[in-house]
Order: C-alpha cells, then structure tokens, then sequence
C-alpha cells in the first residue's frame, strides 16, 4: 500500500508530463520564441504631455551656436522659418522625433523595438539583438539606435530600455524654435525608457543629448501618457499634402490658398526667373 | 490518500507550466514567418502589375473616361510633366500602389494587428486582426483603413494567409508612375491575399484585387517580394533633394543652384502678384 502511495503521484506527473509536454516541445511550436510577459506592457496609443517643446531650461549652447540661435529667433520674428528645416517636410530627425507631434506606439519584438510616430518622417527602430554600431551604413535623420533591456530588479522581467543613438544626419534641430545641433553630426543620444512606477499609463523618455554645439551634456525628461481608448484612432499625418511652403533657393515663400506664390516677409524679393522666356 | 497525493500531483504539474502557459501569451508558431526584410524581386520597377512592363502596357481595365484621363497624362509627361501623379512632391503613394514596395517593406506580425513599414514617404500600415468591425467616423486616409483576418490553417494549427480588406481611401492616388487613375470618389476597396511561397519560404505573394469605380471589372494582379537576409534600412526622405516644386498647380523644378526653371517647353513662370519687389 506504501509503495503505491508513492507511485501514484509520480504516475500522475508522469501522465500530465506526457501529456503536456509533445505539445510544448514540438519543433513546430517555438511558442517560447517571444516571451512577451519579460517585457514592459508599452501597448497602445502614446500622446506626449505638454507642447512639444525640448525642454523649459536653457540650453547649455556654446557661445557660437548660441550667436547661431539668436540669429534663427530674429528670422522667426520677421516671418522667416529661421534654420527649423521641417517646414518643407524634413523629419525632424533625433532627438526631436521624440517630442512626439502626432501620437506614439511602441511595438516590442524580440529583436527590435519600433518607435511608430507618423508625423514627417519620424519611425525609429532600436536593435536589441545584441549587435554592434555598423561601419559602413549612410547617417540617417533618425540615426541608428542600439538598445538593451535591463531587469533592475532581478525579477525577471525587463522595467528598462536602455538605448543610445549614433550616426546622424542633418540638418536637425531640437524643436520648433529652431535650437541647433552642431552641423558635424557627431551628436550621440542616450536615452532610458521605462514606465512610471506609480501609474502603468505615463511612459517616461530621459533623453541626454551630448553634441558639439553644447558646452555639456543636456537632459531633458520627456513623458506621454497612454491614451485610455482600447482601439485608439491612428490618423494619417502627411506633412507634404497640404504643404503651403515653397522653399526656392534658400530662400522660403508660401503659396496661398488660390495657388499665387506670396512673400512671407515684409518687402521680400520674389524669385529670380532667369530660366523662364516665357515672362 | 491516494486521491490527496493526485491532486497534489497534478497541481506540481500545473505550477511547473504555469511558466509556459504565460510565455504563449503570443504564441507567434500560429503564425507564418513574415519576418524580415522584403524587397521587389530583381528586375521588377514600380509597375503595378509585375507581370507586364510599366505603361500602357500594364492594361488596366478603364473606363473610356479614365482611359482618357490616363492617356491625357502619359501625353502630358512626354511634354515634361509630371501627368497623373502625385508622388512628385511627395504625396504618398496610397493603396493599392504603396505595395510596389519602391523600398524595402518590414512585417510585423502581432496578436491583434500586423504592420507593414515601408520607408518610402512614411507609409506605415496597420492592419487590424482583431476581430473588430469598419469604423463609423474615420478620416479617409492614403493607406486607408485594413482589416485582416488569418486564414487557412494547415495540420499543425499554423495559419497561411492573412486575407486583408481596405476601404476609406483618399487621393489622388494611382497605380504607378504612369499615372494610371483611381476614381477621385475613392470609394475603392482593395482585397489581398498575402501568404509565403510554397516552395519557397522567402517568396511572399500579395495577390490584390482592385475595386474602383475607374475600373470596368475587379484588377487582380500577383506582387511578389524576395526575403533579404541581414538587412540594412535606408533612409528615404523624399523631400530631401526633392527638384519638383508646384506653385499653383504647375510643376516647375529647381536647378541645382537654387533658381527656379520650367519644367515643360514655354512653360510660362508663376504669377507674382503679391510681390511689390523687384525680382533678385
């Protein structure tokens, strides 16, 4: 009778054993490829919080890029773009891909996460399959991101994003009021992405751009905030349909409503029509 | 006894695959490896049919009305213009066009949408599987609104094709740079059929089937895409570098130092009313 009583149970587990295990390891059933419940839940629609700007503090601008800076601000107030490039439908590139215009999601894969903003030109992918910074890739407005998971807690589970951002191209800036990166495009980026400890729905971006055109590394905290819809409403953003600026030369006019090419500046000359014979 | 010491047996047992249970949180097997990069197969363009040459050759059941239209704008891109298409200043292409894949194409496949990035004018689609019904107030959109289902399991569960449907289109959007037209009323519906070769699983079809009141019977056409290994994302930013500008509905280009010139033979220059400027 003692015998039995131990055999039973272990007859049992080998039944449930034989049982459940050819189903979880089948060769055609990898259901352990992606195991979502490791990572932090970053689904569903992000909207930024507060205006898209950089950052209220002042930028740690060296002496020339601030001269650089002013300049832009004085175009701005006479009706000019100042040197803000996006105002033709270039992607503001990174950083400033993520002062998120139109709303977020975060897509994790096992290998990849992607950034999808639809504004100009703003998806992102971060690498975190354990790759090194390419050697020979052309430098892209977004750059190119390598991310690592980190488990803080030793739970098993990620609660970080650790990722840094090289190989850029310009021109860039940080936001709208046109503060400017260093024109050599050396600029690295770091940034930690996690979820608020307190509330699931605020994600929080600690962004730590290190340029030349800054005098020491420059942080800023970004925060969204998860949008409450279950089938939230991803709307098109296409910056170029609709687009009434014309640059021509360096020079920016706008079109009007009625089509007629217009100044945007008080006593603006228009364009320079050498090649028309036709005048 | 007995029964106590089962109980307990049976609960190890499922404690110790309580683990798996919530790793098949996706259970990404019943699905087809859509992963990776996806490129047009070597020599084909931007035609939308990949079986004919670009053109008229593609013969796109039109009405006489939009076969008009579409001759119309082969004539006028022959004189220089830029004829039907939008895409000169980066208006994106739209379904069904953006399925040429001018550049490469990723998929994502996730529990309750799949997503297809294409780089070129930031052409993100989401096609939702999650069971729900047509929107009651969406903005049309170029890319529009999908919604897929998973269809065609074989023996092991795994399904084969993701069978999409797309309404709520805006334009101006054509098939491809020739510039054959879709109705202006965007009333088109577009049904596809995407699924990996049989005997090749880095050969993905696209079968789609065009609905569009330009059109005198449904279009079907075969895309197919070859999977690259190791793949490289390339920037494309259309604006950048982009010569075409368009100033009261004439397309006029940018010479490379900057001054504005025609793009047609005695093409006349914008109208510059609003300036009280001499010219530079």
């Amino acid at each position: 009778m003692a015998n039995r009583t131990n055999r039973t149970p272990i007859g049992a587990i080998a039944l449930l054993a034989a049982l459940l295990l050819p189903a979880l390891l089948r060769p055609d059933v990898p259901a352990l490829a992606f195991d979502q419940s490791k990572y932090p839940d970053l689904k569903g629609q992000w909207l930024r919080v507060g205006s898209p700007r950089w950052d209220d503090d002042h930028a740690p601008l060296t002496p020339e890029y601030q001269a650089i800076y002013q300049a832009n601000l004085k175009d701005m107030a006479t009706g000019g773009q100042g040197i803000d490039p996006t105002y033709t439908c270039l992607s503001p590139g990174m950083p400033r891909i993520m002062n998120v215009y139109d709303p977020m999601e975060v897509v994790v894969t096992p290998k990849t996460t992607h950034i999808l903003i639809q504004h100009i030109h703003d998806g992102r992918r971060i690498f975190t399959d354990g790759r090194d910074w390419p050697k020979d890739e052309d430098p892209t407005f977004a750059g190119y991101s390598i991310g690592k998971w980190i488990d803080n807690k030793s739970d098993g589970h990620f609660d970080l994003l650790e990722v840094e951002t090289r190989n850029l191209k310009g021109p860039r800036v940080y936001d709208s009021t046109g503060l400017p990166f260093h024109e050599d495009n050396e600029t690295v980026i770091k940034e930690r992405i996690y979820l608020d400890k307190a509330d699931k729905n605020v994600l929080h971006d600690d962004i730590t751009v290190t340029d030349h055109a800054l005098t020491r590394p420059f942080t800023a905290n970004k925060k969204y905030s998860r949008a409450p819809e279950a089938q939230p409403v991803w709307l098109e953003a296409q910056c170029a349909d609709g687009n009434h600026h014309v640059q021509i030369g360096k020079e920016n006019y706008y079109v009007s409503e009625t089509g007629y090419l217009m100044p945007v500046k008080k006593d603006q000359a228009p364009p320079d029509l050498r090649f028309f014979k036709n005048k | 006894m007995l029964y106590r010491n089962a109980i307990g047996a049976a609960s190890l047992a499922l404690v110790l695959c309580v683990p798996f249970a919530s790793a098949r949180a996706f259970d990404d097997s019943k699905y087809p490896d859509f992963n990776g990069q996806w490129r047009r197969p070597p020599g084909i363009a931007n035609q939308f049919d990949i079986s004919k040459p670009q053109g008229p050759a593609q013969q796109v059941p039109l009405t006489p009305e939009y076969q008009k239209i579409f001759e119309a704008g082969l004539a006028d891109q022959k004189a220089g213009g830029q004829g039907n298409d939008p895409t000169y200043i980066c208006i994106p292409d739209g379904m069904p066009r953006v399925m040429n894949v001018i550049f490469p194409m990723e998929i994502i496949v996730t529990p309750n949408t799949t997503y297809m990035l294409i780089e070129y004018l930031t052409q993100q689609r989401r096609i939702y599987t999650d069971g729900r019904d047509w929107p009651k107030d969406f903005e049309p959109s170029f890319t529009g609104y999908s919604i897929g289902k998973w269809t065609e399991p074989d023996a092991t569960g795994r399904f084969q094709t993701l069978e999409i449907e797309t309404r709520l289109l805006k334009g101006p959007r054509t098939y491809d740079p020739s510039g054959a037209p879709l109705h202006p009323d965007n009333q088109s519906v577009v049904t596809e059929r995407i699924y990996l070769d049989k005997a090749n699983p880095n050969l993905l079809h696209d079968d789609i089937t065009t609905v569009d009141h330009a059109l005198t019977r449904p279009w079907t056409v075969n895309k197919r895409y070859v999977r690259v290994p190791n793949p490289i994302w390339v920037e494309s930013s259309c604006p950048e570098g982009n010569p075409h500008v368009r100033i009261d509905g004439q397309n006029y280009m940018m010479s490379a130092d900057g001054h504005l010139m025609p793009a047609k033979k005695g093409q006349t220059p914008p109208d510059l009313r609003y300036f009280n400027q001499p010219q530079k």
